[in-house]
């Protein structure tokens, strides 16, 4: 009897530790049976949906469930997974994926929307990076164009609601946004019999404590589109050529695009994914409300390359309750305490990316897989004098996606959904463009005061039909920063190049300073590609050159942004003056400043002079 | 015999009329050159009273004293026998019935199709020119249009003859006021004619660096270094839809074959590549065309789709004419300009979309239809730059920079 007893509580135990059935949710697996577990350290259904375990009728058992089939949605995520990770919960509610503060201000700023407030997808209070706190605004309240074009046209991208219907673009709301993998259809794939093939879920009840590559691109695929960039996919025109099995192609994408497939990020080609360099701080946030995302990211090329001076820097794993070991615990390899862990360009450590034996070495999250992290640091072609403005990214992009002209309708008479307030208002949004390409691309001045690509952000025509037909506005440029003027936006556009542009590609092509496509009279320098609204300014720049004089009629986004001067313009030309002899970029001329005078001397005479 | 004097006076009017409205830039208002004339003398001749300048009556009403001048319906813009050919070993191979279904919009019908209203006759304006002349084609350019991309998204803007375009800096030429006609003289069309070249107004300047150049002057074209851009279209898709239900998803600009609709993988309006054209100069070339072909309803069922049925590449001059030049090294020192891309530059990754070529700036599987590409030791001397390369490249930027480069006046 006492033998029987025990094997009784043993398999009792056994039963309730191995998950398969908490006494508190056999309801719940009455129906999905065959669900998968969420983790192992995630047990039960109720400890984090809600509802009650024990019903047997669904609609008792779903009865107080926590958002829906998400208890990760913001509506309940202080309940639902904030419970337990109430560190990353407080992160998450103040991070720019969630408050989308930046895309809103960069609205207001580009549509004549500001008002003296700080908006975010809804009411909060916040710390600015300076700790001071602040309320932002609903988005809800922000009463103009601005307004009206960010609830319905940007905010289906944001993790705080889910999309359920793009396909591509399908994604849950709050944490499983990025924690649960969907598929293109947004459709659930798993065992549990009761849900299997319907729309509107994750294709599996598994978490992602890794977020997949594919979470990422469901929004980071459009404006900038560096999800697809990374991968080698662009969306280039449109074409929706070649085709694949007889339907638009070669590969379909959310809002009827398609994509082609060109060289990808040498990053991704090595197999990394884009939780391999950015942390948990660049996506989750910090604990701070940043005004735009470039703020909240903390991650640089130069924390694993080194800059040409200085070598990547180091913190050691001395504590048991630093970052990296917490950050860690999901990975294949798990950091450990006395790692040497390298530093991101705001001083914090690496979960993955150590110093051993003097090399910089890169550890997939995912896989554990090691890659070796190639030093810049002292070498002669990233010590070029002239360079020391100029980001990574300016010569080792291989390409950087510009799309030109948006001319973008509102419509009055129709009436388009607000995905904020989820009601149809009176107003539709409509697009259409008149060019993209990929290379070459313009170079100017970026918030850090260093030379970045640029990006049209945006070359916006805004047309307002009223409710009696009439235009209110035609074609309309905004004002930005005092003036009606176009805006170029600095940018990288994630599709990264082992070899840098060459020397005279760059330097001898005015297409790489803003001049879009061109020809060069006399020293003037006439763009090819024009603007509609204009006989002589280049739609795919911002620089014209009249007389040797360089005029800029575009604004550069962002603080400190701006094109390059004409001084900076010739002083970048003049390098050709060296270039058809001095052609490698660790010829030891470039090391120090060039002084042209040298051109007068008497060995360069002599070889000019042909004698 | 009265008839006799009566035409005769009425050709002797036609052509004093005409020669007033030829009287060049200086002629302040041009009198419509057949004023004046009997109603008979264009249509009573030849017995075509309705339509005396069509093309199914031999122009009968206009060559009686604009004589000779038949012939232009059999000229390349009467006959289309080079683009016939070409519908013939691409498309057609697919569909025998697909030049009478997408090409015959544009060609010759008769004298009015250039010369307007035929009771105010009048010298063809370049727009009239580009009722076909548009598009893809050589003409639209010149006045500053290049064709935008297929996918609606991306028509729009002002339209002309239902074309719309990206604004282009027009051709020099054109912001001068000449019109197609100062060049394209009507004998020129005639088969065996030729129009105005580059030198019989212009003679270089031997001030300009480039022209200093013995091997510019001797195997370039004025165009290749001229021509500031041109339409270019790498890779044209005629997909074929037998029915119309399965076009959804293809948000495409309609042809003017319900049976098809037309898209490219890529459409650039910068610099054209280089190559040899039949006077064996160095000129711009372009894919006329790199043909692809899906029948959308056999690929659906598993069928073979985005067939390669040709790869073809033309010498072209594109009339973008201007004055000033790209700089030196966008020829030598640019291979792709040459079709001779390095493998490790390539940026668009055609082998992956199934495309059947490598890159579309390689000269592996492709072909010159009136040339030849540039052979690649030709290119390697080319882009060797000798000491002479060199010195004039540091002169040239020199002269640009008006030595702004810091360096000491001589």
């Amino acid at each position: 009897m006492g033998a029987t007893l025990l094997l009784l509580a043993v398999a009792m135990i056994a039963l309730v530790s191995s998950g398969c059935m908490p006494a508190a949710d056999s309801g719940c697996l009455s129906c999905h049976r065959g669900i998968e577990a969420v983790s192992a350290s995630h047990h039960g259904c109720t400890s984090c949906h809600g509802g009650d375990g024990r019903a047997a009728n669904k609609s008792t058992a779903h009865r107080g469930l926590l958002g829906g089939s998400n208890p990760s949605d913001p509506e309940s995520w202080e309940d639902g997974c904030g419970r337990c990770h109430r560190y990353q919960l407080e992160r998450v509610k103040s991070t720019i994926m969630q408050t989308n503060a930046g895309m809103i201000r960069n609205i207001q700023l580009t549509w004549e929307g500001e008002d003296g407030k700080t908006y975010a997808t809804d009411w909060g209070k916040f710390f600015s990076p300076e700790g001071k706190p602040f309320e932002a605004a609903p988005v809800a309240d922000l009463d103009n164009l601005s307004g009206e074009l960010y609830r319905k046209f940007c905010s289906r991208c944001h993790i705080g609601s889910s999309n359920k219907q793009s396909y591509g673009a399908v994604h849950a709301s709050g944490c499983a946004a990025c924690h649960f993998s969907w598929n293109d259809e947004g459709t659930y794939l798993g065992g549990d019999l009761a849900v299997r093939g319907k729309g509107g879920h994750s294709q599996s009840h598994k978490m992602e404590p890794l977020p997949a590559m594919q979470s990422c691109t469901r929004c980071h695929s459009r404006s900038g589109r560096i999800g697809y960039l990374y991968q080698g996919l662009y969306d280039g025109n449109n074409s929706l050529v070649p085709t694949f099995r007889g339907e638009a192609g070669p590969v379909a994408a959310s809002g009827l695009r398609s994509l082609s497939r060109i060289a990808p990020d040498v990053h991704f080609a090595a197999g990394l994914e884009c939780i391999d360099c950015h942390t948990s701080r660049d996506t989750m946030g910090d604990g701070y409300a940043y005004r735009n995302m470039y703020r909240q990211t903390e991650i640089s090329c130069e924390d694993c390359h080194g800059s040409g001076d200085v070598p990547p820097r180091f913190r050691t794993i001395a504590r048991e309750n630093e970052e990296p070991l917490r950050e860690s615990r999901s990975y294949r390899k798990p950091a450990a305490m006395g790692m040497r862990m390298v530093l991101t360009a705001k001083g914090r450590s690496y979960s993955n990316v150590f110093y051993r034996e003097g090399t910089v070495w890169l550890q997939e999250k995912r896989s554990g897989k090691l890659h070796k992290s190639p030093l810049i640091t002292g070498t002669p072609e990233h010590r070029i004098a002239g360079h020391r403005r100029l980001e990574c990214y300016s010569c080792h992009s291989r390409t950087s996606i510009q799309c030109f002209g948006c001319h973008t309708t509102y419509d009055k008479r129709e009436k388009g959904e607000d995905a904020i307030t989820g009601e149809e208002t009176p107003g539709l949004f409509k697009e259409s463009e008149d060019y993209r390409m990929l290379y070459p691309f313009p170079l100017a001045l970026n918030q850090r005061g260093r030379i970045s690509p640029v990006t049209p952000g945006c070359q916006t025509f805004v047309t307002v039909t009223e409710p009696d037909g009439t235009n209110s506005k035609t074609e309309y440029v905004t004002r930005f920063k005092g003036s009606q003027q176009l805006r170029f936006a600095p940018f990288y556009s994630h599709n990264t190049g082992k070899k840098a542009i060459g020397c005279a590609e760059c330097h001898a092509n005015p297409a790489f300073l803003g001049f879009g496509q061109h020809v060069m009279e006399g020293n003037s320098i006439r763009g090819t590609m024009i603007c509609e609204r204009s006989n002589d300014k280049p739609l795919d720049g911002f620089l014209l050159m009249e007389r040797g004089r360089v005029k800029a009629y575009s604004a550069i986004t962002r603080e400190n942004g701006r094109p390059l001067n004409t001084a900076e313009v010739k002083r970048t030309l003049s390098v050709n003056l060296c270039l058809p002899c001095h052609g490698k970029g660790n010829d030891p001329i470039y090391r120090k400043g060039l002084n042209y005078r040298a051109l007068d001397d008497t060995i360069h005479r002599r070889l000019l002079s042909g004698r | 015999m009265r008839w006799t004097i009566l035409s005769t006076v009425a050709c002797f009017l036609a052509v004093s009329l005409a020669a007033a409205a030829w009287a060049g830039p200086g002629a302040a208002k041009r009198l419509p050159p057949h004023r004046g004339l009997a109603c008979t003398a264009c249509h009573s001749r030849g017995g075509s009273y309705s339509d005396p300048a069509s093309k199914a009556s031999g122009a009968a009403g206009c060559v009686g004293c604009h004589r000779g001048y038949q012939a232009i319906f059999a000229s390349a813009m009467g006959k289309r026998d080079g683009e016939r050919r070409f519908a013939g070993r691409s498309w057609g191979k697919m569909d025998r019935q697909f030049w009478e279904k997408n090409c015959t919009s544009c060609h010759l019908t008769g004298c009015l199709d250039c010369h307007g209203d035929p009771h105010a006759i009048s010298l063809p304006k370049t727009s009239d020119c580009q009722l076909c002349h548009k598009g893809y084609y050589t003409g639209w350019d010149y006045s500053g249009r290049a064709p935008r991309e297929d996918n609606m998204r991306y028509q729009r803007g002002i339209a002309v003859n239902g074309e719309t375009f990206l604004k282009m800096l027009p051709d020099v030429h054109y912001r001068a006021g000449m019109t197609c006609g100062a060049c394209h003289g009507m004998r020129s069309l005639l088969p065996g004619g030729a129009p105005r070249g580059c030198r019989d107004c212009h003679r270089p300047s031997p001030k300009v660096l480039e022209h200093r150049v013995a091997a510019h002057m001797e195997r370039l074209e004025c165009y290749a270094c001229h021509s500031a851009w041109g339409a270019q279209e790498y890779g044209t898709f005629m997909l074929r839809f037998r029915d119309q239900s399965l076009k959804e998803g293809f948000d495409l600009k309609p042809g003017p074959s319900a049976e098809y609709l037309r898209s490219s993988y890529l459409k650039k309006q910068d610099a054209p590549p280089l190559g040899i054209n039949s006077r064996g100069r160095i000129s711009p070339i372009r894919p006329e065309f790199i043909a692809y072909y899906t029948d959308v309803a056999i690929a659906r069922q598993g069928g073979g789709e985005n067939l390669l049925l040709a790869a073809e590449w033309r010498a072209f001059f594109p009339h973008t004419v201007q004055r000033g030049t790209a700089g030196c090294e966008a020829c030598h020192d640019n291979p792709r300009r040459f079709l001779l891309e390095p493998p490790d530059e390539r940026i668009y990754s055609l082998a992956r979309d199934g495309m059947g070529l490598a890159s579309f700036w390689s000269q592996d599987g492709q072909r010159m239809v009136n040339g030849s590409f540039l052979p690649a030791a030709r290119y390697a001397r080319m882009s060797a730059k000798g000491p002479n390369y060199k010195r004039m490249y540091v002169e040239k930027w020199k002269k640009f920079l008006g030595n702004a480069g810091g360096s000491s006046p001589r």
